[in-house]
């Protein structure tokens, strides 16, 4: 019985090691502070900011979103151009690229994510769920607060 | 005992004197503006655009502060960037603001009618005023105001976007052009500014 239990251990040991020896490979990407600001009925589109934080060892990127709140969602940017205008585009390659081990932040006159065809008011206080997309890790389903920006 | 009078005196002098230097500097030095300041010899120029209650004029606020923006309500980043800051410029002024009028003035006039605007900038500050007009009008202000805007066509859904200057012009209460605010001006160096223009 003594020997059974010796092995039972042994093995958990084992198990134990080979979890710590083999690091998690691929991205791990870590969402935080989704949020949008409010928005009349007027305004058609809408925009959504977060920070992505990619926790693993490969670079993974953010392909698109998808969301029941809005028509249609596009990864846009806001630049920028010579002589101080300001423009703005969908994303070169139609993606962010979130670099493994760094931390990208969509924000105000930047990235964001554009919520075009809004179908729900953005009132202070309404969680918009939405589903992102990632070239590997696959959909990540998080919820953006509207509320007003944080100075 | 007479040696240490003379060093207070003399001690008790300097800093009276540096006290007073530096309130005299304080009180006095020119105001320096967060936003880039224009001298211009000739008021700015009047137009009249289409409201949601009618045409309005430039020249209706004089006595008032205008502070001119272009945008358009399809704009989901920049614009409400800025009229969220013009909003928070509004709160800091608390009772002064009403001697601000804001005018935002629509680029995209193929989607954006006077009610539209009106709604959209309504949402920001009750006292806001969305104007805009037929394409040509548009471009005659804009040119006079230094204001570039340009559409463009874009792969997606949105089927165009306008590139367009998102600075605020603020034109002073005898209408002249007065302060240009960069694009990011934080709401409180506007109503520091504003408060000075008001005051003054």
């Amino acid at each position: 019985m003594k020997r059974f239990v010796g092995l039972f251990v042994g093995m958990l040991a084992l198990v134990a090691l080979a979890a710590c020896g083999s690091k998690p490979q691929g991205p791990k990407i870590v969402i935080e502070n989704a949020w949008g600001r409010p928005s009349p009925k007027v305004a058609t589109a809408g925009a959504f900011y977060m920070t992505i934080r990619n926790e693993g060892t490969e670079d993974d990127a953010l392909i698109g979103a998808d969301s029941d709140a809005c028509g249609t969602i596009e990864l846009h940017e806001s630049y920028m151009k010579e002589g101080g205008a300001m423009g703005m585009r969908p994303v070169p390659g139609g993606k962010i690229v979130i670099p493994a081990g760094e931390t990208v932040e969509l924000k105000m006159g930047g990235l964001h994510i554009m919520c075009i065809d809004k179908q729900v008011d953005f009132q202070p206080g309404t969680k918009v769920k939405l589903i992102l997309h990632f070239e590997k890790s696959g959909d990540i389903p998080i919820e953006v607060e509207i509320r007003n920006p944080m100075n | 005992m007479l040696r240490n009078r003379h060093f207070w005196f003399g001690f008790i002098g300097t800093l009276l004197l540096v006290g007073l230097g530096w309130w005299a500097w304080d009180r006095f030095r020119p105001y320096a503006f967060h936003g880039t300041v224009l001298q211009s010899n000739e008021p700015a120029p009047d137009f009249t655009l289409m409201s949601a209650n009618g045409p309005v004029s430039l020249s209706d606020f004089r006595g008032k502060i205008v502070l001119l923006y272009f945008g358009y309500t399809f704009c989901p980043d920049v614009c409400p960037t800025t009229l969220t800051e013009l909003k928070r410029a509004m709160e800091v002024l608390g009772d002064d603001a009403d001697q601000v009028q804001v005018i935002m003035v629509s680029v995209d006039p193929e989607r954006d009618t006077p009610e539209k605007v009106q709604e959209y900038v309504e949402y920001f500050w009750p006292t806001f005023l969305g104007v805009t007009g037929t394409p040509d009008q548009i471009a005659e202000v804009a040119t006079q105001y230094g204001i570039y805007y340009e559409k463009r066509e874009v792969p997606g859904a949105t089927g165009y976007l306008m590139d367009h200057t998102a600075t605020v012009t603020v034109v002073d209460k005898d209408g002249y052009i007065k302060l240009i605010f960069p694009f990011g001006t934080p709401g409180e160096d506007i109503a520091a500014d504003l408060k000075y223009l008001i005051d003054h």
